[in-house]
């Protein structure tokens, strides 16, 4: 016996091949020497082996139908408050719902919403002033595409109506 | 709104986020619950999760954060149960092995892949067994699973450790089934890299 017997994290570090340096060369010394610290690693071999011949599971077809349609049925929780460059706060939707409709709907490349972080952040509202301009912005941004995302946005009191970070 | 001009990262659709990691998630969650109703919910409320912040996600880091969503689900879920058998409400764990999906024609192969192996993974305690499972089978290194779990290296190394035993001991019954292993042989191996 060349050293003292193997930790159990070194056991399992050995076992799985991730020692490097002196200390592996210290626990294959030691193994080779050892029946017992030997045993201990084929243990955690053997359950290794074991587990990884057991046969990965598949999603069902029926739960990829319910991840796709997710954005039709999930609402969103906040609305993200933003800086913009300007230092005035404001409302953003980061509007995933919007950016991230099923794909069948986005099959043209045109279609397809490439989201900027300007895009990203469309304004929802203006709370502080100086960016009254913006308003103007959002709107058209958000042309279409809002039909089933709209409702889980709240429109803010301030009547402005919400964008959706969606550009085409 | 002067749009950027440099496009930084074009975000996948909804589609080929589900397309891309629906089956690993399922598998880790199947493999951390043991059973498909469970796997489902799992993973599920994962993609959820995933929806509702998409906004926070920064590239590069999805399959770990899937990791640690769905691993956090799991242990929040078993938590959770603990407490509701600890009250003995009647129902729950008999509602759950029921299932909700599975049709009549689903073999129970299908459902429990290795009935064996899962019954000898769910006996282990709920921190050991997510350990094993992102470990062996999800391969992940002690370092990607000591930072899903929010644990020191050496404890993922220890529960690794002791969760292996303890599958072992349960397995013990399957010895022929189980590859033997030439100590020898191996550590020659091992020591050859």
């Amino acid at each position: 016996m060349t050293s003292q017997h193997l930790s159990d994290e070194a056991v399992a570090a050995f076992a799985d091949g991730v020692l490097s340096g002196l200390a592996r060369d210290r626990a294959t010394r030691h193994v080779s020497a050892c029946a017992e610290c030997r045993a201990a690693v084929r243990v955690q071999r053997e359950a290794v082996f074991a587990l990884r011949a057991a046969t990965a599971p598949q999603a069902p077809a029926a739960l990829f139908d319910r991840l796709r349609a997710l954005p039709l049925t999930t609402p969103l929780p906040t609305l993200p408050t933003a800086i913009a460059a300007d230092g005035s706060t404001m409302l953003a939707t980061f509007a995933p719902a919007a950016a991230l409709v099923p794909d069948t709907q986005l099959r043209s490349p045109r279609m397809r919403p490439y989201m900027t972080t300007a895009a990203v952040v469309t304004l929802a509202g203006v709370l502080a002033a100086g960016s009254v301009a913006r308003q103007q912005a959002a709107p058209e941004n958000g042309i279409g595409r809002t039909a089933h995302t709209a409702q889980h946005v709240p429109t803010p009191d301030s009547g402005v109506a919400p964008g959706f970070g969606f550009a085409r | 709104m002067t749009a950027a001009e440099t496009p930084v990262w074009v975000p996948p659709t909804w589609d080929e986020v589900v397309r891309e990691h629906a089956d690993r998630v399922y598998r880790l969650a199947f493999r951390l619950s043991g059973n498909r109703a469970d796997a489902e919910d799992l993973t599920q409320e994962t993609f959820v999760r995933v929806f509702r912040s998409l906004a926070q996600y920064s590239p590069g880091t999805f399959e770990g954060w899937l990791h640690r969503i769905t691993t956090n689900l799991f242990l929040d879920m078993v938590r959770r149960r603990q407490r509701i058998r600890f009250d003995a409400l009647p129902e729950d764990a008999d509602d759950r092995l029921a299932g909700t999906g599975p049709g009549p024609e689903q073999t129970y192969h299908e459902m429990h892949l290795d009935p064996e192996i899962e019954a000898a993974l769910d006996a282990l305690p709920p921190d050991f067994r997510v350990a094993v499972v992102l470990c062996d089978l999800e391969q992940l290194s002690y370092e990607e699973i000591a930072a899903t779990l929010n644990i020191k290296v050496g404890t993922v190394r220890s529960r690794i450790h002791r969760g292996r035993v303890m599958l072992r001991e349960a397995l013990a019954h399957r010895a022929p089934g189980i590859r033997p292993v030439e100590p020898g042989t191996v550590s020659l191996a091992r020591q050859a890299q």
